[in-house]
């Protein structure tokens, strides 16, 4: 018996002794993995603890678990508020059309310039589609509202081509904020979006390629039958996250973007939270807002990710 | 990667927040007793360095120190120091200021900065801010009667006794002192005010059309419609026909109401200003301008940047727009190639009984406050800078400079040299930059001491300046700012409505007929009752009677 825990007792420690050495050896893998690590359980999963504001009436002087707890009173409070669910119609509309349309551009966008043969061209066009992301959202929307003004570029251009014959507000009617919103962001983000799909494209075997045309596949077919096939996974899986993230909105855009006219179509839920939350100095409000978000996107990316499972095989979680 | 960034920044936030949970709670626990053992120390120390109401107390301690100045004011762009006033300053008190701004909403980084526990020393923001509140109540700040008493009595012969019963809170405190704080009897003896609301035209377009009457409704959109029909392209410049400041909050709302004279309480009852039947009738004749196509909204949609623009080069033709915001254009287009293409102002909008508008004067609130933080370093020498600041030495040193340099005494009376005023009038950034005098470093200005000394105005400024004095509301000051603010019930109640408004106003203006126009009216109006206007009201009425009751 005795002999027995002992020998058990030493292989615990060798085990133990194994692994320092293991880790040891990987040192730089785990480097590299680490800061991440930390990274996550910092700005993360500590703040999650912090989700507990919503259920108190916050005093930022007052220590976090001293504060008097209301229970759902902030979601009451937001839910009851026709405007919250007028930032949910707009977030949604505005995600529909980035899921649908704004999903394949990049795709497109991607199989295009892997067409183009000349390499230095091929580079030029994605050196400069990829540019604007690199601009902030301040300086490119006010560049945008330039362009979008009564004496902008785009009246003049319109006017130009006889396609409307008096200049017109653009960002001032709230039918047409989602479509500025959208076309602003396929315009910035679209050659960036791509470059994930140009890097799944870059890892397809040649051969592939090779054996299609030997058996005298055309340009279509094999962008059809290849290309789109190996990518796939790719595809699906940017496609979970987007749906899951449909509830969120790019905020720096439709911050500048929006303005009291258009404010009917613009206010997403991310402004709505910004808006009645922390400009007033309501956190325990806006906490509650972002809370019931979070547990929304978590519900979209299981049904996605179960969807996705049931109609491709492919999983990500 | 969106997504990503944009999850990142709310884990970067609530986390921000949560850190300084922590940190603000040890400070307020640990403030008190700080506070109870300074004033034990009070009497002891008292007795041994003499603390005297006779003297100020800056000068007994002129020793370097640094200070940090949060100004509440994203466009504020000078710095501390390297203007000649500035530089006087600090080599007389040994006080150096680092001038902060906020690079967004006053608000959220003075909420972040109370959080982490890193308020700057000295703190200048407007009462319309939500955290003002929050500031003093939540204790983030010193009262300035007691640090006062402790350090430096003198303060006490510096401060006006009205202004301080004016913001003394209902605990018996004075957490902040205010700038520009103009009093109703001061205001009518001297006929200076601090009007500003003005209605502008531009002076050569408006006398070629032969100065038409602008104030009743017919009368707008007569002039509107000769403007669209005429002069719609005016010495080589697209004309915008309107502007209205602050968009559908401010130009169509309170300022627009003030033009039509309407009452802000009745015997002695707050007074609903939005159902005001004038009120309502020229937002009608603003959206039969729009329906006509004389009118845009571009006032709402505009950046700042546009604006600017389009004022610098004199494309507006009328503006509902506050003339202290139009001295750097009107002096650009004066001295342009149409030297009269500045802008004047001239009777407004006007109440179908015509009668004389209520131009909001100033008040005893004043513009921005200025508070010491607790995270002050050393509360005893901030006091003593701002005892010296305020005081007519201070007042005199910001805004003139140095005697003999920049202003000499002619007659007794003090005031700038030819040169400054020629400098200030040409090249008023220079002059801002290199001297810092006059309006340059505004925040503890008292205008009861610098208005003195004010140099004449050029007769660009007067054409505006001059029609705002002459019809300034003098008792108005008492309904200012009687809006709850910050976390309560009410003021949360008040956001909504104002917000919801900022955005019926536009609808109103772009309402396709009169009735649909009447429809969303009614629609705010219903959904105003149900946000809690009874409550905001209240709360209001209740500020007036105790305001009415000071000063009694």
């Amino acid at each position: 018996m005795n002999q027995q825990k002992a020998e058990k007792k030493m292989s615990n420690s060798s085990r133990f002794q194994r692994g320092i050495k293991d880790l040891w050896k990987q040192r730089e893998l785990q480097a590299m993995v680490w800061p991440g690590l930390i990274w996550m359980a910092v700005f993360s999963y500590v703040p999650l603890v912090f989700l507990y504001i919503a259920f108190t009436d916050y005093r930022i002087s007052t220590p976090l678990f001293e504060n008097n707890f209301v229970g759902l009173k902030h979601f009451a409070a937001f839910l009851s508020d026709d405007r919250f669910w007028r930032s949910v119609y707009n977030t949604l509309g505005m995600s529909a059309l980035r899921i649908t349309l704004g999903f394949c551009i990049p795709i497109f966008f991607a199989l295009m310039l892997n067409e183009i043969k000349n390499a230095k061209f091929k580079r030029l066009v994605q050196t400069l589609s990829y540019m604007p992301h690199f601009i902030s959202w301040a300086i490119f929307g006010g560049i945008l509202l330039t362009w979008l003004s009564q004496s902008g570029i785009i009246n003049q251009l319109m006017m130009t081509l006889g396609l409307q014959d008096k200049p017109i507000l653009y960002n001032g009617d709230p039918k047409k904020f989602w479509w500025i919103a959208f076309l602003s962001d396929t315009l910035k983000e679209m050659g960036w979006s791509a470059i994930i799909y140009l890097a799944a494209i870059s890892g397809i075997d040649p051969g592939l390629y090779e054996a299609a045309e030997l058996d005298g596949a055309g340009r279509w077919s094999k962008m059809w039958n290849i290309t789109i096939q190996c990518i796939r996974p790719t595809i699906a899986l940017l496609f979970i996250l987007a749906v899951s993230g449909c509830l969120t909105s790019n905020f720096d855009q439709i911050f500048f973007l929006s303005n009291s006219a258009n404010m009917a179509r613009s206010e997403t839920i991310d402004l709505y939270i910004y808006n009645m939350g922390i400009v007033s100095g309501r956190f325990s409000f806006s906490t509650a807002v972002l809370f019931f978000r979070s547990i929304i996107a978590y519900g979209l990316l299981r049904l996605c990710n179960f969807t996705s499972v049931k109609l491709t095989g492919e999983s990500i979680i | 990667m969106k997504k990503l960034v944009s999850v990142l920044l709310a884990a970067i936030m609530i986390f921000s927040l949560a850190a300084c949970a922590k940190g603000g709670g040890t400070e307020t626990t640990s403030a008190a007793p700080a506070q109870t053992e300074a004033a034990k120390t009070e009497n002891t120390e008292a007795a041994e360095t003499t603390v005297s109401a006779d003297a100020p107390a800056w000068e007994k301690d002129t020793s370097p120190i640094d200070m940090e100045w949060f100004v509440g004011a994203s466009w504020y762009g000078y710095t501390w120091g390297d203007s000649l006033s500035t530089k006087h300053i600090t080599e007389k008190t040994g006080v150096n200021i680092n001038i902060v701004t906020p690079t967004g909403d006053v608000s959220e980084e003075l909420n972040l900065m109370m959080i982490s526990g890193t308020l700057p020393d000295l703190i200048s923001l407007g009462s319309w801010e939500t955290c003002y509140n929050t500031l003093y109540e939540q204790g983030y700040t010193y009262a300035l009667n007691e640090l006062a008493d402790q350090y430096d009595p003198y303060f006490w012969k510096v401060v006006d006794g009205s202004v301080v019963a004016w913001h003394t809170k209902s605990d018996g405190n004075l957490y902040c002192v205010p700038n520009d704080a103009y009093g109703a009897e001061q205001m009518a003896e001297t006929g200076m005010t601090a009007a500003v609301q003005t209605f502008l035209v531009r002076k050569d377009l408006y006398e070629d059309m032969g100065s038409p009457d602008m104030s009743t409704p017919e009368g707008f959109l007569n002039t509107l419609r000769t403007l669209k029909n005429e002069y719609a392209t005016y010495k080589g410049v697209d004309i915008t026909p309107f502007y209205a400041q602050g968009g559908s909050g401010y130009g169509l709302t309170s300022y627009l109401q003030n033009f039509l004279a309407v009452p802000y309480e009745e015997d002695g009852k707050i007074y609903d200003r939005i159902s005001n039947p004038d009120y309502i009738e020229w937002l009608k004749t603003f959206r039969q301008a729009y329906q006509e196509g004389l009118i845009g909204i571009d006032y709402l949609v505009d950046s700042d940047d546009q604006v600017t623009e389009k004022s610098n080069n004199g494309a507006y033709f009328c503006m509902l727009r506050e003339w202290s915001g139009m001295q750097e254009a009107n002096a650009i287009l004066a001295s342009s190639e149409n030297p009269d293409s500045y802008y004047i102002a001239i009777d407004g909008p006007a109440n179908s009984n015509g009668d004389a508008p209520l131009i909001f004067p100033g008040s005893l609130d004043g513009w921005m406050s200025t508070f010491i933080s607790k995270d002050c370093k050393d509360p005893a020498r901030a006091i003593a800078f701002l005892t010296y600041m305020l005081s007519e030495e201070g007042q005199k040193d910001i805004f003139l400079g140095v005697e003999g340099e920049t202003y000499e005494v002619v007659d007794g009376k003090p005031q700038l040299t030819d040169e400054m005023i020629e400098l200030m009038n040409s090249d008023p950034n220079t002059f801002a930059t290199q001297y810092g005098l006059v309006d340059t470093y505004w925040m503890l200005r008292n205008s009861v001491i610098v208005d003195q000394w004010r140099p004449a105005s050029p007769y660009y400024i007067t054409a505006m300046s001059d029609w705002a004095d002459k019809n300034a509301f003098v008792n108005g000051g008492i309904y200012n700012n009687l809006e709850p603010t910050g976390d309560s019930d009410e003021a949360i109640a008040a956001t909504r409505i104002n917000q919801r408004w900022q955005e019926v106003v536009p609808e109103l203006i772009t309402a396709a007929s009169d009735e649909e126009f009447d429809k969303i009216l009614s629609d705010f109006l219903a959904a105003r009752d149900s946000y809690g206007y009874e409550k905001v009201v209240s709360y209001e009425q209740n500020l007036l009677d105790a305001r009415k009751a000071l000063f009694q």
